[in-house]
């Protein structure tokens, strides 16, 4: 047993890296475009509200896997557009443009559960709008979203396993595989333990991060 | 023309009127008390001056500037937003419910706004935000964040913070109606400080005995309109109308 653990090791913690790599660039280019997004959605200007809630709409109303599947398989295909990406660049483009939309819905009550004093507040003392959002309404919007947020961050983690459908060597892909190739379930246990080990790792990192802005009450 | 001249604003929320034509004129370094029952539109037409609310009609004139003018038929322009945000760097305002940014120290709370809207560095600004914060004697509580203030040193905050930016007018909205009776003294005595200053001050108040002591005009207002206004003696103690008669003897 040991020692089949120990042979089938290297090729999931290779998977484990792909699946790893999949998570870290969503959420580094996910988050900022999800704020982005958010204010968007809240603009004074009601073509950029509505054109934003029906990205939000589009994305969260269809099944993840669907678009991974029509950037990969899809594009190809629309006339005049033709390009193919390759499978990698695939699976983040879905999964970005995926999960800002949940980030931005997160984000969006956030902002919109700060007071509006705050915003009186900083008016009167002569912040511009630009100024408002980044130095008083953001900061402590962080604060509030982090609950919401670290639930979405360990859904993705587990998600990023979607990508088998691109045939992507993942860790599920690779798990699942092995178990194929050697009858032997062992490789599931090893997997699990995997994504156990790291959602509490992420678990531990979000309490640090709650803890840190714990220093303040509202 | 006076220091401060707001002539007959009228402020509507859709069909409803909440000012009917108030005008309030005042020289620098007065103090003036605006009371009254409450939803009489006091505290709305204070706000009127720095902007937090829009006015239909009537212009407001701040030391020469106009924040807003009256076109051919009495409707309000106001000024280009730059203008704006200029003229109403002027004024410094204390709310009811402080406004406090719950995020920052004390001391962020005073430096933050020299510092991101003024550009000042903090080596520059700190002295004056010591200054400010022994003014109200809090400097020993810089490093505190407003969750863990009583009501009363929040709203002392809340001043230091607005005269931080050096405002030649300061606006109070009822700074004392949010807080415990044992501990609006020690804010109405920040507040008295500042009129033995001669700072230009508009109060929107309930606490009569305060006002009285306090004001150089006193304005009375009901229904969105002026009822009766004169000095602290004229309004206390010769009321003319019946209206400030019936209010001064529920609330005195």
């Amino acid at each position: 047993m040991t020692d089949y653990i120990i042979q089938i090791l290297p090729s999931m913690i290779e998977g484990l890296g792909v699946s790893a790599e999949i998570f870290a660039l969503t959420l580094v280019l996910s988050l900022p475009l999800g704020m982005l997004l958010a204010l968007v959605r809240i603009s004074k200007i009601g073509i950029f509200r509505k054109i934003a809630a029906a990205y939000i709409y589009l994305m969260r109303g269809t099944p993840l896997m669907l678009q991974i599947l029509f950037i990969y398989y899809g594009l190809p295909l629309i006339p005049g557009m033709e390009v193919q990406l390759g499978d990698f660049s695939s699976a983040i483009i879905a999964f970005v443009a995926n999960y800002a939309a949940y980030f931005a819905e997160i984000f969006r009550g956030g902002i919109q559960s700060i007071n509006r004093g705050q915003y009186e507040g900083a008016k009167v003392l002569g912040f511009t709008y630009k100024q408002t959002m980044w130095h008083i309404i953001l900061p402590q919007v962080v604060k509030r979203v982090i609950p919401p947020l670290g639930n979405e961050v360990i859904t993705l983690l587990k998600d990023t396993s979607l990508v088998y459908v691109l045939a992507m060597n993942d860790l599920m892909r690779v798990t699942r595989a092995l178990v194929q190739r050697d009858v032997d379930t062992t490789p599931f246990i090893v997997a699990a333990v995997f994504y156990l080990v790291c959602t509490f790792v992420l678990t531990k990192i979000l309490d640090r991060i709650e803890k840190h802005y714990a220093v303040y009450e509202e | 023309m006076a220091f401060i001249e707001m002539k007959d604003i009228v402020k509507t929320y859709g069909s409803s009127v909440v000012l009917h034509g108030v005008s309030l004129s005042m020289e620098k370094g007065q103090v003036v008390s605006i009371i009254g029952p409450s939803g009489a539109g006091k505290s709305t037409f204070l706000r009127c001056l720095n902007h937090l609310e829009i006015i239909q009609k009537g212009s407001i004139c701040i030391n020469g500037q106009y924040l807003a003018r009256m076109d051919a038929e009495g409707n309000s322009v106001y000024a280009p937003e730059k203008e704006m945000r200029k003229i109403c760097l002027n004024m410094g305002m204390v709310f009811q419910s402080f406004n406090l940014f719950p995020h920052m120290t004390v001391l962020e709370n005073i430096m933050a706004a020299p510092v991101y809207v003024k550009g000042m560095t903090r080596e520059e600004i700190l002295p004056v935000a010591q200054r400010l914060l022994e003014k109200v004697g809090l400097w020993n509580k810089r490093d505190f964040y407003p969750g863990n203030l009583s009501g009363g040193q929040k709203q002392r905050v809340a001043i230091a913070r607005a005269l931080a930016m050096n405002p030649e007018i300061m606006l109070f909205d009822e700074p004392t109606s949010a807080l415990d009776p044992e501990l609006t003294g020690e804010v109405l005595k920040t507040i008295k400080q500042l009129a033995d200053e001669d700072m230009t001050m508009i109060i929107v108040t309930h606490e009569m005995a305060f006002a009285r002591s306090v004001s150089d005009k006193v304005l009375f207002m009901v229904d969105g309109r002026i009822d009766e206004e004169g000095t602290s003696e004229q309004i206390f103690d010769h009321p003319k109308n019946e209206r400030t008669k019936t209010f001064l003897q529920h609330i005195l």
